[in-house]
């Protein structure tokens, strides 16, 4: 009997010290190391992507994505999907205030959207919630917004910018000027923002959550050099750092004083063909092309598994990943390369001249793809090119090929339509297909997640044999941090939510 | 010497419009719209169409000009096409940093320089010569990237003597402030060291060569007199030049060292507004970095004639 007793004594006592360990502490200062100085705190005017990352403790959005990349609630606490999908009602938490103490309700919502969808503002979220027609508050915590036609992506775009809230009130009185004072209803408020230095924040004391934001301050420091980043979270100068380099990952894993979180990342990296001129007009030699390359033997040696070779835009993990030809990675196939060189009119092999960005590793994936390429006849020559003016060469198509990828959207819809539906904002190649874009038109409308993944993966089938894009891999996402962050929630967005994270002494 | 002063002064206006408007031209030239560098690639058309507009990127470039100089004569800088804060504001926060590191790194590298150099020019040819030249031609050799990589490796990572990079304002934690500085001052002083260091050799053996050095010797003074009194303060002049130039370089930013240590200063800023096309600022950037060049050298010219007597900064007269 005793014995029992003191058994469920020694239980009880692991039981409590196990729950200690994790509760969480409050207090600290947490210390973000960034790739890049954030431009901008406006999320209606922001474009740089780092931005985001500062945003997301600084504001809370209408909706948020969970590790599952499934829509969870945010400021809306629940909502329906009315009238074909065409109509939008939110329900919108109460008892929520901004930083300035403006109240948030239905009126707060109505007034962001204006401001988003004001031509003279020219919020670049415009283009985003363009199919936004009315929104109409329906009581002070209920909103309904109703698009023009149907979008299945909606509510995936308002987890991003364009469903932060900002304070009314401070933006009517600083109009532009908001983004050197913004003011959101996020779990931390703004302080302060020193350019290419420091951006921080501070705990809002009347969060709604009242079991969130546990940390006291967030600095976040930018640093260009990826180096230097990894060597200040080495050193204990930093939490947690966004971005690590590739060359790094295998180091990081077995320091002790870090901890790598991996995760597969929405992003995909490939390249761009000019369809429009020679020697790319010619449909043979893109897949001439695309039969010399070895995906596999591309991620293993440049990036030393890293990265995940791809076939598609759809990394693991997000929905659509698994339809049609995505992730069904081609084999090398130098027979083939050769055989669509002479379907192509060239038995002997062509020349073309591929770009890229400055940088050790973009040039060495080039150089990898120039002598598979040069294997099957194919000679590539190259030219680094800087980065601000390879995307103005992209978007005024002065290229026959350039490396370069795209960041990621959590909806598929955000990896793959504007770049290949005809006159897309971002379609380089420039590539139509009216078969691909009723697909793609498609794929918007349809509200169940088989209907849209058997589009994609129709979709891919004409892609991937039209190849205006090669894609080649699939980036990881990671985040290097040090044991005693905890809390911490990866998720494949890359985007380092803070609210539930504590410090451990 | 007022006359004098006053006439390089009047001198630098059209120095600095010169600069400003090549400057104007050569950023416009650049491959790159700002609107679409800012998207990263990631903005669709009609966003950098309207962002275009708010930049005035739509007007000719005479006309983009000629608003910029007429600000500025007002003493308007701009504002940042990134965050829109006021140039001035932003150029009036870095340049704390830049100058304290810049004079760091001059005090390192004239500590360093000056003993090795006069040394290396007293025992010529010895060991502690050799010695001094094979430092010297490391320090021009190893790249500052990679010494400060090395450093932070070593003195922070490993030993945890020093924080590994950032910047703490010298008035909030002035000891702080110093260890963060001690890295990227020794880095950017190790390289300006090395040439101070030959150019003071080869000018010390110049004047020790001449014959009031030989006389001062033969009068029996020690040689240290001899040296620093005699000597060094007439080898200085060729060096102060030097000097001036790498302060006036050092005042426009050192780029990869304030990138590697994190260090917020006008490198940076001017880098990263170039790569982001933020045209307004690289234009204030530039502006300062003029004005400082062109200032810090009318400040060598004026202390020649107090490093030698024989110099007088008059006018001739006709």
């Amino acid at each position: 009997m005793r014995r029992t007793l003191l058994a469920v004594a020694v239980i009880v006592i692991l039981l409590a010290g196990l729950a200690s360990a994790q509760s969480p502490r409050r207090g600290g200062t947490l210390r973000a190391g960034l790739d890049a100085d954030p431009p901008n705190m406006d999320p209606h005017q922001s474009i740089a992507a780092v931005d985001r990352q500062v945003f997301q403790n600084l504001y809370d959005k209408l909706v948020d994505v969970n590790q599952n990349l499934e829509i969870v609630p945010m400021l809306a606490t629940s909502w329906t999907i009315a009238n074909n999908g065409r109509t939008y009602t939110f329900r919108l938490r109460p008892n929520v205030v901004f930083h300035d103490g403006t109240p948030f309700n239905a009126e707060a919502v109505r007034y962001n959207f204006e401001r988003m969808l004001d031509r003279a503002f020219g919020s670049p979220r415009r283009s985003e919630i363009v199919l936004v027609e009315r929104v109409t508050v329906v009581d002070p915590l209920t909103v309904q917004i109703d698009l023009e036609k149907p979008f299945s992506p909606f509510l995936s775009v308002l987890s991003d910018r364009a469903g932060m809230m900002v304070s009314p009130a401070a933006a009517r009185r600083l109009g532009r000027d908001f983004a050197r004072e913004p003011v959101g209803t996020g779990p931390y408020r703004f302080v302060e923002k020193r350019p290419q230095e420091r951006i921080v924040l501070e705990r809002f004391d009347r969060y709604w959550d009242r079991n969130a934001a546990f940390v006291d301050r967030i600095v976040y420091r930018p640093f260009p050099d990826e180096q230097a980043r990894v060597a200040n979270l080495r050193a204990g100068e930093l939490e947690i750092i966004n971005m690590v380099p590739a060359t790094e990952v295998p180091a990081l894993k077995t320091d002790a004083r870090v901890r790598l979180l991996e995760r597969a990342g929405l992003a995909y990296q490939g390249i761009w063909l000019q369809i429009e001129s020679p020697p790319f007009n010619n449909k043979a030699l893109r897949q001439a092309l695309n039969a010399a390359i070895d995906r596999r033997t591309l991620a293993r040696v440049v990036f030393g598994e890293t990265v995940a070779p791809a076939n598609g835009p759809f990394p693991t993990g997000m929905l659509a990943s698994d339809a049609g030809p995505n992730a069904r990675i081609p084999e090398r196939n130098l027979e083939l390369a050769r055989q669509k060189l002479r379907e192509g009119g060239q038995a002997g092999g062509f020349a073309f001249t591929m770009k890229t960005a400055p940088g050790r590793i973009q040039q060495q994936v080039v150089q990898v793809i120039q002598s598979m390429a040069g294997e099957a006849g194919i000679r590539v020559n190259l030219e680094i090119v800087e980065f601000g003016a390879l995307l103005s060469q992209l978007s005024s198509r002065q290229f026959q090929a350039i490396q370069i990828g795209w960041s990621g959207r959590p909806d598929p819809d955000g990896n793959i339509y504007a770049f290949f539906v005809t006159g897309g904002g971002l379609n380089y190649g420039p590539y139509s297909n009216p078969k691909v874009d009723s697909l793609l038109d498609a794929a918007r409308i349809l509200t169940s997640a088989d209907h849209r993944k058997r589009a994609y993966g129709e979709i891919l089938e004409i892609l991937n044999d039209d190849l205006p894009y090669i894609y080649l891999w699939w980036p990881k996402e990671y985040k290097a941090m040090r044991p005693n962050l905890q809390g911490f929630v990866h998720i494949s967005d890359g985007m380092m939510r803070f609210r539930n994270v504590w410090l451990n002494p | 010497m007022t006359r004098y002063i006053t006439r390089r002064l009047l001198l630098t206006i059209p120095v600095l419009l010169l600069v400003s408007m090549v400057v104007f031209t050569l950023i416009a030239l650049i491959p790159g719209d700002p609107a679409l560098v800012f998207a990263g690639g990631e903005a669709d058309p009609e966003a950098i169409e309207a962002l275009r507009r708010h930049l005035g990127l739509d007007r000719p470039l005479v006309v983009r000009y000629a608003i910029w100089l007429g600000h500025v004569l007002r003493g308007d800088l701009g504002k940042s096409v990134r965050d829109g804060r006021p140039v001035r504001e932003v150029l009036l926060l870095k340049l704390p940093v830049t100058v304290e590191l810049a004079v760091l790194s001059l005090v390192v590298s004239w500590a360093i320089a000056v003993p090795a150099g006069v040394l290396a020019a007293w025992k010529r040819r010895s060991v502690l010569d050799y010695a001094a030249t094979t430092v010297a031609l490391a320090g021009i050799s190893i790249p500052n990237f990679w010494l400060g990589i090395m450093l932070i490796y070593l003195l922070a990572v490993n030993l945890r003597w020093l924080p590994p990079s950032g910047y703490v304002e010298p008035w909030i934690d002035p000891a702080r402030n110093l260890q963060m500085m001690v890295m990227p001052a020794t880095v950017l002083g190790t390289a300006l060291a090395a040439l101070v260091m030959r150019l003071l050799r080869s000018s010390m053996l110049e004047v020790l060569g001449t014959e009031y050095i030989r006389t001062a010797q033969a009068k029996g003074l020690r040689d240290r007199v001899v040296l620093v009194r005699h000597a060094l303060k007439n080898a200085m002049i060729p060096v102060a030049t030097v000097m001036g130039l790498q302060l006036g370089g050092l005042l426009g930013g050192a780029v990869i060292t304030e990138t590697i240590f994190a260090v917020p200063g006008i490198g940076r800023l001017a880098v990263e507004s170039i790569l982001t096309r933020d045209y307004p600022m690289v234009q204030g950037v530039v502006l300062f970095s003029a004005v400082a060049i062109v200032f810090v050298n009318f400040a060598v010219d004026v202390s020649y004639s107090f490093l030698d007597p024989r110099i007088r900064l008059v006018e001739e007269r006709r």
